[in-house]
């Protein structure tokens, strides 16, 4: 499989906001993420995911090392990498059909052939009826999956995706994971998710990237072989492939929050 | 069913009864007001000279407009329709200075919002202007412009156009980033984010800041033409006044007061509802 995005020797740092004082955010990471493959991306609270997140949606400039799309470099934002931010980010005052076609309009799409994409994604979703509706008006899980349209449907290379459901309860976040798992299925996306939750990274990658404490080091990969068919929220208890990968990257992020409450 | 029951129902049903309750809510102060009035005129407790009765106040209405020549006169501004002139030019300046005053406002205000250099040159100065009541200019506004339009729109768009500045940068500040990103995230420009999130999103702040710049222009106006004009709403009542025609004053003052309502109900209000509202960016009380 062909690598769609490369991080080669990365390392950043940043001054803090009050402090002035330089923060070691990330430390010569070096990953690749072929195309097809969704990765979920691991590790304790201020680890650098979001910083790493920011730096592949172009929206932090970066000096050291190199990040590329297809062999691009990545010099600032672009619709060749869709973002679903944490929440929030559907604009309030856009309807929700409005919404999932704003990247196509950006584009310049004409007004019809906007309209039939806009319909599939609605439904890709299972927005159908709230078309008309504000962001507003929507419950929070509507509103991330109008947020996970909006990013699918502009039709990036690569979907970032920066722990889009940390912020809906958990009924509502197992439905969209699984959802997530359904669309990945379907359209075959390059994602790349952050997140803090343990068995959510092992319910949705393909492969599970473990970071360590600040600076941000890539402290390991773990593989998780389930096919995406098969990875359903009632069988994942008795799934040994699952339950292996969980307890271990669970260890992984163990060891680090310890070595950050040590220090 | 009696004819006034079903004439009441009637108008339940046209205008919705929500809507004849916040009319009926909104009116009562007014009705206590004209009530308060009119006793005064039945019970002699000030003399005319101070209040006049309620129905001089309505004739002056008529009589001011007595010579005048028909609708075209009217229109055209002549001397001797004195009551539309005045009406017409005080309109026509704020209609004029907000068509001037607002869009400028709006644009430099979210251009120093987005930008800190653009914003540092800019804020001193409006905060330096600000800090001057706009009926302060008007002795200087009379020397450079003499007495009539150019003075009182001066006047106006020194008021409206700061505040609105300061409203719509501060509405482009308090949007949260992430909207911005998104937008970027899918290719779009910076033209892109002005159109598509930083107008919408100040727009409770643009909103306010109409309301406020439109009121306190209004008033700067009427101030500016006691002094520097040579018609409009405020000449009237300072030459009427001066004259000692309080029923004139009066009339004056209503009109301007009613005026000023129409153009909050008429215009910023069904603004307000059709975007901020509509978009849930500011609650509604209950």
């Amino acid at each position: 499989m062909p690598a769609k995005l490369v991080v080669q020797n990365l390392t950043h740092h940043y001054p803090d906001e009050y402090t002035g004082e330089s923060v070691h955010a990330l430390e010569k990471i070096n990953l690749t993420v072929e195309e097809g493959e969704l990765v979920t991306v691991v590790g304790p609270s201020g680890c650098g995911k979001s910083t790493l997140l920011n730096i592949l949606a172009g929206l932090l400039p970066y000096r050291d090392g190199l990040v590329s799309v297809d062999g691009v470099k990545i010099e600032g934002p672009g619709s060749d990498r869709g973002v679903v931010f944490q929440e929030h980010a559907i604009l309030p005052w856009r309807s929700v059909a409005k919404n999932i076609g704003h990247g196509l309009e950006l584009k310049g799409m004409p007004v019809q052939e906007r309209e039939t994409r806009v319909t599939d994604f609605i439904k890709l979703v299972g927005l159908q009826g709230f078309e008309d509706k504000y962001p507003h008006e929507l419950s929070g899980g509507m509103k991330q999956r109008c947020a996970v349209a909006r990013t699918l449907c502009a039709d990036p290379v690569v979907m970032l995706m920066d722990e889009p459901f940390a912020a809906v309860d958990a009924q509502t976040r197992i439905t969209l994971q699984e959802e997530l798992n359904r669309i990945a299925i379907a359209t075959k996306k390059t994602i790349i998710f952050i997140t803090h939750a343990v068995d959510e990274a092992a319910f949705l990658g393909d492969r599970c990237f473990v970071f360590s404490a600040r600076p941000g080091r890539l402290k390991a990969i773990v593989d998780i072989n389930i096919a995406r068919e098969k990875r359903i929220w009632s069988a994942m208890n008795v799934n040994k492939e699952f339950l292996r990968s969980r307890d271990e990257i669970l260890r992984l992020v163990r060891e680090e929050v310890n070595i950050a409450v040590e220090e | 069913m009696s004819i006034v029951s079903t004439l009441s129902i009637n108008i339940q049903k046209r205008i919705g009864r929500q809507r004849l309750r916040k009319f009926f809510l909104g009116s009562i102060p007014f009705l206590v007001l004209i009530t308060v009035w009119h006793l005064n005129e039945v019970f002699d407790w000030l003399a005319p000279v101070f209040i006049p009765k309620v129905s001089e106040v309505w004739d002056a209405l008529f009589i001011l407009q007595e010579d005048c020549e028909g609708f075209s006169a009217a229109i055209l501004l002549d001397q001797s329709c004195m009551m539309s002139t005045h009406i017409l030019s005080s309109v026509g300046r704020v209609i004029l200075a907000a068509i001037i005053g607002l869009p400028a406002g709006i644009a430099l205000g979210i251009f120093a919002g987005m930008s800190r250099p653009i914003s540092k040159v800019l804020e001193p100065i409006g905060v330096f202007a600000n800090s001057i009541s706009g009926i302060a200019w008007i002795p200087l506004a009379i020397v450079w412009f003499g007495v009539g339009w150019m003075t009182t729109l001066f006047i106006m768009l020194n008021t409206i156009f700061w505040l609105m500045f300061f409203n719509a940068m501060l509405g482009v500040r308090s949007i949260a980033k992430v909207y911005e990103q998104s937008v970027l995230t899918m290719g779009g420009n910076r033209w892109d984010v002005i159109t598509n999130v930083y107008l919408p999103g100040a727009m409770p702040s643009i909103i306010s800041g109409m309301r406020m710049s439109m009121g306190f222009g209004w008033r700067a106006l009427i101030a500016a033409e006691m002094i520097g004009g040579d018609s409009g709403l405020g000449f009237m009542i300072f030459t009427s006044a001066s004259e000692f025609k309080i029923e004139e004053v009066f009339l004056g003052v209503i009109i301007i007061a009613l005026i000023f309502l129409a153009t909050d109900r008429y215009f910023l209000m069904p603004l307000e509802k059709w975007t901020v509202h509509r978009w849930g960016l500011v609650w509604k009380p209950h």
